[in-house]
């Protein structure tokens, strides 16, 4: 292994949570996905400092669809993405046969790790404090906001529903974070340091940073990925967990194994600027392929990608020229396998790309990619029409940030 | 036994100054940097004390300004984590010696950096600005490197790192599993080379959020002792360049000290409280421990996370109890936020630093304040001036060679950093240096 790559065995996926504008629980995304129509709501753009004209839209999260599986009470001592985070927990559990007793019970010999992700954290809860000190002064500032404002809140919440005693990490790289996560996880597994790890990506979305996303010029309220026309995305919040196992922890449990995650791989490109993506396709389509070189992937045996492109417009260019690079390189063809992009219908951030991305493994349908009508002759990349896919045995996941960051993780079908 | 990384560059920026020199000086006079806040207002505010960094001195400015068009565009705390890591990693006397990679060796260098502020004080200034608060139209680069991975990415940039660039946010922890995250990448054989730190800067949210919880000391912080009352916060960056042994003696590299083992935790029993009988850290720390596989009578001095809160303090000791024993009471014991504040995130970052200027030197700094130690903590923090490893006389400690560390171990000392984070994560890093003081070589 070298460069950022790295070859899994015996990392199974085995529970799915997940809290989207869709509602909570796999089944509600997958309908939308099969729908492929974005999960746009409306905003409130008297809170924020949006620019006239601008988005109107976000997939914002309904707090009452929380309310089954998360009481007022506890609801109240949490910030919002720590309240979609626990949700999750308790879906993916609840997937994966397992009970936050059962996974308590066994800490001691068994310490369970927590991997998350954030771009920005609990951002309301930053902004109410923000508000409390300009407007009464810093003495009003409510302990409580403080303690929940902190990135690492909604894995600290997860650990204390389930009583993870492992380490409790939360990563925050943007675009990136949630496969950097699940790569830790993984990690964390197949180097034999834990036998179950939850991974978790979790947003909140504020109408202020709706409206700041906004004003960069970012936002589409009808996102369009890999379409010669985008605009922006769809600016998203909710929450994405994933329970790890030891494939033999699964097994001996009689676990349905939903997914392996095979390899995972991270890699910058410094050419990139602070707030975009860089021009330049080939020093990431160099680590990619070299990368899944290293990691014993075939490209040729890859027979889906689950794309990270949103509707960015610098964003998608990059992804769909390093694709087409890779593929270009290392097949006679040059031809892409069938390539989905769920963000068109989920959003940006949130977990739900990450979600998706398991369902696809799983063998569940997606509809048409949400916007696309007209392939950019630079690109050349049609995404998934909608027609009838066969099952995929080897999918990779893509993911590229703002900044430079970039990841890859290729998860196979599992037995479930 | 785990394979090590060795520790070639340092690079700091804190209270004592910009630069690693800055920060071992302050840290030799055992004096505090923890003084009246200037950088902002604290009208209203309980506490009044903060650890500052100085304004950089001209020629860095000049210096990074001059090579790189981006650092005008930076973030307070990006352009910490930026000159600690070009610090560490260049040829200054601190540094790595590494030239900027070519598109060959760019892959075989990851950049892994902690942190929790990143651009809050300038998001803050846009926030008063765009609700009115301050006169002027918002500005929106203000808020162009405000995400938490402004550090880490502006330093991946500025170095041509190629690799894995990760960035932890997990509260105070953050540094030191910024540093778990290099080490392991190291080990399995994805870089050559990791850069390792973090970097915040203070903000308003931040001193008010502590001051809410009435974690701040009104004078400077007093970790371990009787009459303690809080924490002080500081700001700063702290980095070390990581490197596989082989890469480092390929390159005839300078080796300062090693990385041995890290080791995390989740107390996973409250939100800001620490578990009163430290399970968590003792959890941490144990599995550092045997990730390097040392026995805890190798241990020859502590960097704690001693943020002088009285929970805190009183929850760490009762972890080293539980690992150390007896010997806790005789194991030198010492707290850098005494001397340079609380830089949250990237405090065990800043931390790594101290603690491998310790090993360099041979001596372990004192933890700045007065009082007496709280009779309740069974622990002997180093008061006053700093310990030369040499003469401490610990009857419990036994040498690395006879816990079975590596050959030559007899002549090397190892030394233990802790830093435990709001909702209960723990982190604990293990170093191993040369047991001879810096002038003696």
């Amino acid at each position: 292994m070298s460069a950022g790559f790295a070859s899994l065995e015996g990392v199974a996926i085995t529970g799915l949570g997940v809290v989207t504008a869709a509602g909570c629980g796999r089944d509600t995304l997958a309908a939308a996905l099969v729908a492929g129509v974005p999960l746009a709501r409306p905003v409130d753009r008297s809170a924020g400092w949006h620019r006239p004209g601008g988005s109107h839209c976000a997939a914002t999260v309904d707090p009452k669809s929380l309310q089954p599986w998360l009481s007022p009470m506890a609801a109240r001592r949490m910030s919002p993405p720590s309240r979609f985070a626990v949700v999750a927990l308790r879906r993916a559990l609840e997937d994966a046969g397992l009970d936050a007793a059962t996974l308590r019970a066994g800490q001691a010999a068994r310490p369970t790790a927590v991997f998350a992700a954030t771009a920005c954290g609990p951002s309301s809860y930053t902004e109410r404090i923000l508000e409390q000190i300009q407007e009464e002064g810093p003495e009003a500032v409510s302990p409580s906001l403080f303690t929940e404002s902190v990135a690492n809140a909604p894995a600290a919440q997860i650990a204390l529903a389930c009583g993870a005693l492992g380490p409790n990490v939360t990563i925050t790289q943007r675009e990136v974070g949630p496969l950097l996560a699940l790569r830790r996880g993984a990690l964390e597994i197949a180097e034999g340091r834990a036998e179950q790890v939850l991974v978790a990506v979790v947003e909140e979305l504020t109408p202020m940073e709706h409206s700041v996303f906004d004003r960069f010029g970012c936002l589409a309220d009808a996102p369009r990925p890999f379409d010669r026309h985008r605009r922006g995305y769809l600016a998203a919040e909710g929450a994405a967990v994933l329970l790890l196992e030891r494939e033999d922890v699964a097994r001996a449990r009689g676990a349905s194994i939903k997914a392996w995650v095979r390899a995972a791989l991270a890699a910058f490109d410094p050419a990139a600027s602070l707030s975009d993506y860089s021009r330049d396709p080939t020093p990431l389509a160099a680590a990619l392929a070299r990368g899944l070189e290293r990691a014993g992937v075939e490209v040729a045996t890859v027979d889906r990608i689950v794309s990270g492109a949103s509707g960015m417009p610098t964003g998608d260019r990059l992804e769909g020229l390093v694709l087409r690079r890779v593929w270009g390189s290392a097949t006679p063809s040059g031809t892409l396998p069938p390539i989905l992009a769920p963000k068109g219908v989920v959003g940006e951030g949130g977990g739900g790309h990450l979600a998706a991305a398991l369902l696809a493994a799983e063998g569940y349908p997606f509809g048409p990619t949400a916007g696309f009508a007209t392939m950019d002759p630079e690109l050349m990349i049609t995404p998934h029409d909608g027609g009838s896919l066969p099952p995929a045995r080897r999918l990779l996941v893509s993911a590229l940030a703002v900044g430079g960051a970039a990841a890859w993780v290729v998860l196979e079908k599992g037995e479930g | 036994m785990n394979v090590s990384a060795v520790i070639t560059g340092l690079g700091s920026v804190c209270a004592w100054g910009w630069g690693v020199e800055a920060l071992w000086r302050g840290l030799e006079t055992g004096e505090t940097r923890i003084g009246e806040a200037r950088r902002f207002n604290v009208e209203g505010q309980r506490t009044r004390v903060v650890a500052e960094v100085p304004k950089p001195p001209r020629a860095v400015v000049d210096a990074h300004s001059r090579h790189h068009r981006e650092w005008c565009r930076l973030s307070r705390a990006d352009r910490y984590g930026v000159a600690a890591a070009v610090e560490a990693w260049g040829d200054s006397p601190w540094g790595a010696g590494l030239g900027l990679p070519t598109a060959e060796e760019g892959p075989e260098i990851g950049v892994f950096f902690g942190g929790s502020t990143a651009g809050m004080a300038e998001a803050e200034r846009f926030y008063a600005r765009v609700t009115g608060r301050t006169a002027g139209p918002p500005k929106l680069n203000l808020l162009t490197s405000f995400q938490l991975n402004g550090p880490g990415d502006a330093v991946a940039r500025r170095l041509g790192a190629m690799g894995p660039v990760e960035t932890v946010s997990s509260a105070c922890a953050s540094g030191g599993l910024a540093i778990g995250a290099a080490l392991e990448a190291l080990r399995r054989g994805e870089v050559s080379v990791a850069v390792a730190g973090g970097a915040d800067s203070l903000t308003r949210l931040t001193y008010s959020g502590f001051n809410a919880l009435r974690a701040v000391d009104a004078a400077p912080c007093r970790p371990f002792r009787a009459d303690r009352e809080g924490l002080s916060l500081g700001e700063g960056a702290g980095v070390v360049v990581l490197e596989t042994p082989e890469h480092a003696r390929r390159r005839g590299a300078r080796v300062l000290a090693a990385v041995v083992g890290t080791g995390a935790s989740c107390d996973a029993h409250h939100m800001t409280a620490p578990h009163p009988e430290g399970l968590g850290a003792a959890a941490a720390i144990r599995r550092a421990l045997a990730d390097a596989g040392i026995a805890p009578t190798a241990v020859r001095f502590i960097n704690a996370h001693g943020t002088g809160t009285p929970l805190n303090d009183a929850s760490e000791t009762a972890a080293l109890v539980a690992v150390f024993g007896d010997r806790a009471g005789a194991l030198p014991v010492t707290s850098t936020k005494g001397s340079v504040g609380h830089l949250l995130g990237s405090s065990g970052a800043l931390e790594a630093v101290a603690t491998v200027l310790c090993l360099h030197h041979g001596q372990v700094h004192a933890t700045p304040g007065g009082g007496t130690v709280d009779p309740a903590l069974p622990v002997a923090p180093v008061l006053g001036a700093a310990l030369p490893l040499a003469a401490s006389s610990d009857p419990g400690a036994a040498r690395g060679s006879e816990s079975g560390s590596e050959p030559g171990s007899e002549t090397e000392w190892i030394a233990l950093s802790t830093s435990f984070a709001f909702g209960g994560s723990n982190a604990a890093v293990v170093f191993r240096g040369p047991s001879h003081p810096a002038g003696e070589r």
